[in-house]
């Protein structure tokens, strides 16, 4: 129940900026396959990712509510163009108790405030589970936490199929909020892989890998275990983001196929893949001359 | 490479384990406490009873004026025992390296190294909460830290729920703006000391230097300096790990405070701990003793072996010499438990200055020998001592269950 585009291609995007990072930077075994120096601890990792990539996308803030210490000092290691996306608390994404959701929003927001005074605040990124499907007592919820983040860039990842329907992007581009684009292996339940754009200030892509045998394994390290090929990332580049980043502003783009540093591998040859094809500057924000330039682990 | 630990903590673990038998007690204020004692102390509450001003150690009748709401039960140690089993089984599949402390809820989990296998340490945390959660309807607290003391502090922060992350390398910045009370190992006489000198904040005393700790503080210094640093390589000792100690327990069928009886079942514990150490070619440099009154209360006291020793005589005279200063109340004592720790190999054997001594402890050691020989042939009770005739219940070793947290 649904057309590929809300927003047909136009051009009147066209410089359309484009952020590529990966979900998440702190993984010990990243230093195993060598982007990060041997023996680099968790606390040092940000400064050493920050010379490859100029956007993350914090996951920790899914596990545990955002601080505002840890999130200050987590500034302060990075330059002032780096951006943050941050992950929702699980309290509100899929562990949610009518009780206090509320409350835990409120929790969140003031966390979180940091990033938003800092300005590297590029979304928050509500990610629900494959069970949370488009029922009356799910789109009530859903209208209401949308509510609650009113005013902060917002962007809502599906799991479920059912919520892959023209009514949703028609509400989502009534509130500017942003739908993430999915790469997934293709199972069946799971949110389609769509080109929709629902907010014209930003869209946001998540790459998660083709695993089809790991995906309900219910084990991360084997449903992210995925290497997209050279001829994948070139149709990505070529076919989804082109299409999509002259449909908006601004764009996100995240490899989370973080197992054994395919995510980083990944996302670095894909900013490759994006210049070739001219829809990222050489010289843009993005660090990514400045990282190949310079050898990474002086 | 940083280490990755778990800390799992079931706040109120006592009321906790009630609350899952009993769903009744849910959002009610409960008082855990022993029936019968003249003055009953509080050995747990709920965090309800909790926010209404009772304490732990509390007179039950003073917690009862301030709570009157609450449900009192007796304490059901072997409720408490069997739920901290199944909670320390869940955690096994992720490592054999858990540490269940002193049964009370809490669990360290160390994860270093099993990332490739089992995603982030923050996620193996999560999904152990989940799994613990749905299995036994306890809801723990968890944090990640790189060291038992940091993550120690983390679920103290976040209590009664929640979670805490601590990345290595920000240990100290973690701990700086905390208060000191929230610091476990600060003992009373150095707490009233950082107090007097009005310090109430980590980061007050770090910005003292090891040397102008050592003034104030003597042999305290660098264990402060350390822990108030966020420093701590104290291992993730695993069940039955040698460097644990030996752990003895007597409960008496009625509480007592006839010196003989507490003596002799001593010297029975000082007994089954030495022979313990000697099978296990150990020696203990530290002996302690926690007293459990019938009110509830407890007191520990411990005294250091100099040098170490395995020796049951030896042994007995510092056990003896603990529970002086341990045993100060009037009240009839309903537990004893002997910890014999910090155990190495036994030092070599040095001659003696005097003769005489050095004759004394020579036939001591061949008494042991022989005590040991006969014992190993015909059992336990083939030989005893006349101090601990008449005593016919045995003592057996058991972790204690307690719901502090």
């Amino acid at each position: 129940m649904y057309a590929q585009s809300v927003n047909t291609p136009d051009s009147s995007h066209p410089a359309c900026r484009l952020w590529v990072g990966t979900s998440g930077y702190s993984y010990a075994e990243w230093a195993d396959t060598g982007f990060y120096p041997s023996g680099t601890p968790p606390a040092r990792m940000l400064p050493v990712y920050a010379r490859c990539f100029s956007i993350v996308e914090l996951n920790y803030t899914w596990y545990q509510m955002p601080k505002i210490q840890p999130l200050e000092r987590l500034v302060n290691q990075v330059p002032p163009d780096f951006r943050f996306t941050a992950k929702l608390t699980r309290s509100l994404t899929h562990e949610v108790e009518p009780a206090r959701w509320r409350s835990d929003a409120s929790r969140y927001r003031d966390g979180i405030s940091v990033l938003i005074q800092s300005g590297q605040l590029m979304a928050i990124l509500a990610q629900f589970p494959p069970n949370f499907d488009r029922v009356l007592k799910n789109r009530r919820f859903l209208a209401a936490l949308l509510d609650e983040f009113d005013g902060v860039p917002l962007a809502v990842e599906f799991r479920h199929r059912s919520w892959a329907h023209d009514r949703v992007f028609a509400e989502l581009e009534r509130r500017k909020i942003t739908m993430v684009t999915v790469d997934t292996p293709s199972l069946p339940g799971l949110f389609p892989s769509l080109d929709v754009v629902t907010n014209p200030e930003l869209f946001y892509i998540r790459f998660h890998g083709r695993n089809a045998r790991g995906w309900r394994s219910g084990s991360m390290q084997k449903q992210f275990d995925y290497h997209y090929t050279d001829e994948e990332l070139f149709e990505l580049a070529n076919g989804l983001v082109a299409k999509m980043a002259c449909q908006a502003g601004c764009g996100v783009i995240f490899f989370n196929n973080h197992v054994r540093g395919q995510a980083a591998d990944n996302a670095r040859a894909f900013m490759a893949k994006l210049m070739e094809c001219g829809l990222m500057e050489k010289m843009s924000a993005t660090g990514t001359e400045k990282a190949w330039a310079a050898p990474l682990f002086t | 490479m940083g280490r990755a630990i778990i800390h799992l903590n079931v706040a109120d673990f006592a009321v906790a384990v009630e609350r899952v038998m009993d769903s009744r007690l849910k959002d009610r204020p409960v008082i855990i406490a022993p029936e019968g004692a003249a003055r009953s102390a509080v050995y747990d509450m709920s965090e309800e009873a909790f926010l209404a001003g009772v304490r732990k150690g509390m007179a039950l009748r003073q917690a009862l004026r301030i709570c009157k709401d609450a449900f009192v039960l007796p304490p059901h140690q072997d409720r408490y025992e069997r739920a901290m089993k199944a909670f320390f089984k869940h955690t096994l599949p992720y490592s054999p390296l858990t540490e269940t402390g002193e049964g009370d809820g809490h669990l360290f989990i160390d994860v270093t190294g099993s990332h490739r296998l089992f995603g982030p340490p923050m996620d193996v945390a999560w999904r152990l909460r989940k799994e613990i959660r749905q299995a036994l309807g306890l809801d723990p607290i968890w944090s990640v830290a790189p060291n038992k003391l940091v993550a120690k502090v983390a679920t103290r922060l976040v209590k009664p729920t929640g979670e805490y992350i601590v990345a290595v390398g920000e240990e100290e910045k973690f701990l700086a703006p905390l208060p000191l009370s929230l610091i476990p190992g600060i003992e009373k006489d150095d707490f009233l000391r950082l107090v007097e000198f009005d310090f109430t904040k980590v980061s007050q005393v770090v910005s003292l230097s090891l040397k102008q700790l050592r003034v104030l503080f003597g042999n305290r210094s660098k264990f402060l300096y350390d822990t108030l640093r966020g420093i701590d390589f104290s291992p993730v000792l695993p069940e039955g790990n040698t460097e644990s100690g030996i752990l003895l327990d007597y409960e008496f069928g009625d509480d007592t405070n006839d010196v003989a009886n507490v003596e002799s079942v001593l010297y029975r514990l000082v007994e089954k701990s030495g022979k313990q150490l000697r099978h296990r070619r150990l020696a203990a440099r530290r002996v302690a003793l926690v007293i459990g009154y019938s009110d509830g209360l407890c007191c520990i006291r411990q005294k250091k072996a100099d040098p170490a020793t395995a020796n049951d005589m030896a042994l007995f005279d510092l056990a003896r010499e603990v529970l002086v200063p341990a045993w100060f109340r009037r009240i009839r004592i309903r537990h004893i438990r002997l910890i014999c720790d910090r155990l190495i190999f036994p030092p070599a054997h040095q001659l003696e200055l005097f003769p005489q001594s050095f004759e004394k402890n020579r036939r001591q050691i061949s008494l042991m020998k022989a005590i040991d020989s006969v014992r190993s042939r015909f059992g336990d009770h083939a030989i005893r001592t006349g101090r601990t005739r008449g005593d016919s219940c045995a003592c057996r070793p058991r972790r204690r269950i307690v719901g502090r947290s």
